[in-house]
């Protein structure tokens, strides 16, 4: 019986010991644990919105996320007007695709086929799906290979019809030279196309302008000055506003701007800075329009949370999620119903 | 008796859990110190100093003793103004290398070790080097997982089709694949922090853009941190490895931290030597960097008197 006992006080030190390891360790993590999206609740946003995190499309809805796609690669997913579909992009180690999911993240169709046997540089990238507004043109970022120099990879942004047993894209934007390319198509309900365009100065500074190109293969128009360092714009419903992060020509800070546009004259008004402070990525407009949601950090150096801001301010910024870890490269898909 | 087993056997699971900075202690390569972090509160340093930040490609196709450093990043820091400065040395910068000749700067490294790249940008650059860190590429991206991951901001779309893929020593160290790393603020984990720094052939800039790219890493490790505490350490410190030495031991560490949160962005200073401070060109069959000393010491001597 003594020895029973004795045995038990023993398992219970070591236990005990186990257990201080292990509550030293959960200190030290703090506030760092990443929660998946559909284990936590957020507050109540108007409509569905879609968002990304680790390789997984979630839901939200109600002040709840569901997922939709399972943790496979999946990113950049955006909707497709006039039903109950989306694009989106699944990433792979060396190539990405473009696919039509339902709203349920089941898959329609592949629309594109970028993975090639052999060697690394056969393969090829599509990114940042974006429909028209009438949903019969599909634009997306695809890398034209240089045939005079392997190490050039471009972006350009491409469209083609919407129907994927249709054949024919056609290259809408032409980049500067190693730059990295033209990113983030925004098409506008007239036909033209809003994106972003980045230079490399003489004294070798980068530049990030929103760009407008009225048709498919013409130089275009720049709608921000380069000093501004602006990009990923985002269109308000009624397309009179344009939401856009800028940077100012730093590395360290990036605010969410918003300036009125006029789709007659495609014009842009001086940008006004609703946020600033944080480390801003991928603004989207709600559908009334009256709402920005965007990505940023809570804390300097966290993993990015779910925000939201009234889109003529002054800002009224409200945090939604807290322990996150959105993929900020995956603008929020924000639509009605 | 059962109390004092019970108090054993806690003390006995804060020791595990502390065991790596007992051996990082043990085996770090500082000048003249060995000890623990003292947990009283602590000063920081008050005087200037310079550290020269190294970072070496030290994948299987190089020998562990011949390993150029492909990042070479000197670091003014001045506690009592405030300010830092970065200053990113071309890795291909043609000098003369002490007791060797000519040659990239890089190979002062392989040549002479820590020792041989403090010394081949001493005689160059006319400073005065206090303390070396040099790091591994595991190293980084252990570092950098290690922290949390860390925010960036990707300037323009970093594209590489042949970037090497040599970080796991079981494959082919010769084997490379695709890189696409999207513009925007985003949280990158070790691996593809690394991507966005050592990444160089889809830039027109080239090394100069991966070196601004280096210095932007360091202001977000830096940034991460400001956030540790003496709880941290040790996980941080598995993270060494023999993957990052420095003369900085996990003594001095601690008072280094408690200056960190004393620089941000607005009061580091960054200088990349791109054109006209440096001219690209050709020596000895290699492409190398040629320096503008004219244009590069009156530069350098305004913050690393």
């Amino acid at each position: 019986m003594r020895w029973a006992i004795g045995a038990a006080l023993v398992v219970a030190m070591l236990a005990f010991g186990l257990g201080v390891y292990h509550t030293a360790g959960v200190l030290k993590a703090g506030g760092k644990v990443v929660h998946r999206p559909n284990e936590v609740s957020a507050p109540p946003l108007p409509g569905t919105m879609y968002v990304v995190q680790g390789g997984a499309i979630f839901r939200f809805q109600h002040g709840s996320f569901t997922q939709v796609t399972a943790e496979d690669g999946w990113m950049q997913p955006a909707a497709r007007p006039g039903d109950n579909q989306l694009v989106a992009v699944r990433r792979q180690t060396n190539s990405s695709d473009l696919f039509l999911l339902t709203t349920g993240g089941k898959q329609v169709v592949q629309l594109t086929r970028n993975s090639r046997p052999g060697p690394a540089e056969g393969n090829h990238w599509s990114f940042y799906p974006r429909f028209s507004a009438d949903g019969a043109t599909l634009f997306y970022d695809y890398d034209p290979k240089s045939g005079f120099n392997n190490y050039q990879v471009d972006l350009a942004i491409y469209a083609s019809p919407s129907n994927p047993d249709s054949r024919g894209s056609l290259q809408w934007t032409h980049p500067n030279d190693y730059t990295g390319g033209d990113v983030y198509p925004v098409p506008l309900r007239g036909g033209g196309l809003i994106y972003v365009k980045y230079s490399i100065d003489d004294s070798f500074k980068v530049h990030s302008q929103i760009w407008l190109q009225k048709r498919a293969g013409t130089s275009g128009q720049a709608l921000t000055q380069p000093e501004l360092g602006c990009t990923q714009p985002a269109l308000s419903p009624d397309e009179s506003l344009i939401a856009m992060v800028c940077s100012g020509g730093s590395n360290q800070t990036a605010e969410l701007d918003v300036a009125t546009f006029d789709p007659t004259t495609l014009t842009l008004g001086s940008p006004a800075t609703l946020v600033s402070g944080q480390l801003v990525a991928s603004p989207v407009f709600s559908p009334d329009g009256k709402t920005i949601a965007y990505l940023a950090p809570s804390t300097p150096g966290g993993q990015f949370q779910l925000w939201t801001a009234g889109s003529s301010g002054p800002a009224s910024v409200r945090n939604i999620t807290t322990d996150l870890g959105l993929d900020s490269t995956s603008p929020p898909v924000w639509i009605g119903g | 008796m059962v109390a004092f087993g019970f108090v054993l056997a806690g003390l006995g699971g804060l020791g595990a859990y502390f065991l790596p900075v007992f051996q990082t202690a043990a085996n770090s390569t500082t000048i003249g110190s060995g000890a623990l972090p003292h947990l009283n509160p602590v000063t920081g340093p008050t005087q200037p100093f310079t550290v020269l930040l190294l970072g070496s490609d030290d994948d299987s196709k190089f020998m562990p003793d011949r390993l150029n450093t492909q990042s070479m990043i000197l670091m003014r820091i001045d506690p009592e103004s405030k300010q830092a400065t970065m200053l990113s040395i071309p890795r291909d910068l043609w000098v003369p290398i002490p007791n060797v000749g000519y040659g990239k700067i890089s190979t002062a490294y392989q040549m002479g070790g820590a020792q041989g790249a403090i010394a081949a940008v001493e005689s160059n650059f006319k400073v005065h080097v206090d303390d070396y860190v040099w790091i591994g590429l595991n190293g980084l991206v252990n570092l950098i997982n290690r922290l949390g991951g860390v925010n960036v901001q990707v300037t323009n779309p970093v594209m590489d089709d042949f970037y090497p893929s040599d970080l796991n020593s079981a494959g082919n160290p010769y084997d490379y694949y695709r890189v696409a790393v999207l513009p925007g603020a985003t949280h990158l984990d070790g691996v593809h922090a690394l991507q966005y720094v050592r990444s160089r052939h889809g830039d027109v800039r080239g090394d100069f853009a991966r070196s601004e790219r280096q210095q932007q890493l360091l202001l977000s490790i830096k940034a991460q941190a400001s956030h540790l505490n003496v709880a941290d350490l040790p996980t941080l410190a598995s993270a060494f490895n023999g993957e990052i030495k420095s003369s900085i031991g996990v003594d001095r560490l601690r008072p280094l931290l408690s200056i960190a949160n004393d620089f941000n962005g607005s009061n580091i200073h960054r200088v990349v030597l791109v054109p006209p401070y440096t001219s690209e060109g050709f020596a000895a069959g290699q492409s190398v960097v040629f320096p503008d000393w004219a244009q590069i010491l009156p530069l350098v001597h305004q913050t690393f008197p």
